[in-house]
């Protein structure tokens, strides 16, 4: 990547979830699981257009399963993140890690 | 599956409405968490997100390409004047209406067609061939997607928004430059003078004075008045027509029949060249079968 750009908060989310799920990552476990940690409901469509703009950064992959019946004939789309995306998590975690650590407490309320 | 199972119209809005090529994994994907117990409410929230989310996006993406068509379309009232004024140079009307059945009609139907369907691919082939060089991918196969995809709009658009009302509604079609307003000043010469509230000619009473002036000047007769007024209609035309003829003059025109005429041709514009643009973003994907 020639330019340094850091992820939104939802692509972050998304790219935590693709590398939880491995090899099971397409759009429904992908939204249950961010269903699951935010607690509220998530858009299918919402995830894809996420994962487009992660996609066109280079920072996932996709590939088409084969056609299934109870999908109505549809393939399923799994999705992958690459090394680029990867690192792209490394040094979010890193500067929000970094962050974090500096903030000073605030008096009567934990943060 | 399920009784209720959603193969309507939501299933067909999402399969055409929500472009680009990821369409059909994202309505396997609702279907699937359908099947697993959501309800419908959910699924047609599920399928309009989907469709906003994908033509703002994709909105965003061809600006440029709307723009384009936006600004092409603007000089379509400028084409059809000057497509006017050539069919009135080289008589093409009469020389249509002379022919016998079904030519008459098909010569005035083709000529048009051709005229229209030349303006909007010259307008394509501006937009297409500067990006396709730019990307390294000039050849005749994107650039002829490009035209195959504004062929059935345009024949249904033409067919619903000149053919309908010319032929079968029995209307001329009225465009906006071809029927100029006149404005005539406040002091213009009208043919009937009418005196009162009631418009009946004012009782002249029998002041000897007026009786005279009366008798010296007679009233001018109904017939002197429309003669004048049409010498005075006669002698405005040729700056009327000379302002509203010209096709520059059409390419400002803002009034709203104006507008209703660059509309069709926005919208075959703008939709040959997305499907254009689609067809070549689809190819260049990269998706692994």
């Amino acid at each position: 990547m020639t330019e340094r750009s850091y992820l939104g908060e939802f692509e972050l989310m998304i790219l935590l979830a693709v590398i939880q799920l491995g090899e099971e990552a397409y759009g429904v476990p992908i939204s249950r699981e961010l269903e699951k940690h935010r607690g509220r409901d998530v858009s299918v469509g919402s995830v894809y257009a996420a994962l487009e703009r992660l996609e066109s950064k280079g920072l996932v992959s996709s590939s088409l399963g084969d056609p299934t019946p109870e999908r109505g004939g549809k393939a399923k789309r799994y999705f992958r993140v690459t090394k680029a995306g990867l690192r792209q998590v490394h040094e979010t975690r890193r500067v929000l890690s970094k962050l974090w650590g500096e903030l000073p407490e605030l008096k009567g309320e934990r943060i | 599956m399920r009784p209720d199972e959603p193969r309507g119209v939501a299933t067909w809005l999402l399969e055409h409405l929500v472009p680009g090529p990821r369409n059909d994994a994202l309505a396997g994907d609702l279907l699937e968490d359908f099947r697993c117990g959501r309800s419908k409410t959910w699924y047609w929230r599920q399928v309009l997100v989907a469709i906003v989310l994908g033509v703002s996006r994709e909105s965003r993406i061809h600006l440029g390409l709307m723009f384009f068509a936006a600004s092409w379309a603007m000089l379509a009232p400028a084409w059809l004047r000057l497509l006017a004024n050539s069919e009135q140079h080289f008589n093409l009307t009469e020389r249509f209406d002379r022919m016998d059945w079904p030519w008459s009609i098909v010569s005035d139907v083709g000529f048009l067609l051709a005229a229209n369907v030349l303006f909007i691919w010259t307008g394509m082939a501006l937009y297409l061939i500067p990006h396709l060089w730019a990307a390294r991918n000039l050849r005749v196969q994107p650039l002829g997607g490009g035209i195959r995809a504004s062929l059935p709009v345009l024949v249904a658009l033409w067919a619903t928004l000149v053919l309908l009302p010319k032929y079968f509604l029995g209307q001329p079609v009225d465009w906006p430059a071809a029927n100029p307003v006149v404005t005539y000043p406040v002091n213009e010469p009208g043919p009937i003078v009418r005196t009162g509230n009631s418009g009946q000619a004012a009782h002249r009473g029998s002041i000897s004075p007026i009786k005279r002036y009366m008798a010296e000047h007679p009233p001018p007769t109904e017939a002197a008045l429309i003669r004048k007024h049409e010498d005075w209609v006669a002698a405005q035309r040729p700056t009327t027509i000379v302002q509203t003829s010209s096709p520059s003059a059409a390419i400002t025109d803002m009034r709203t029949a104006a507008i209703l005429v660059r509309l069709p041709f926005f919208l075959i514009v703008l939709s040959a060249l997305w499907g254009a643009a689609s067809r070549f973003e689809s190819r260049n994907h990269r998706i692994v079968d």
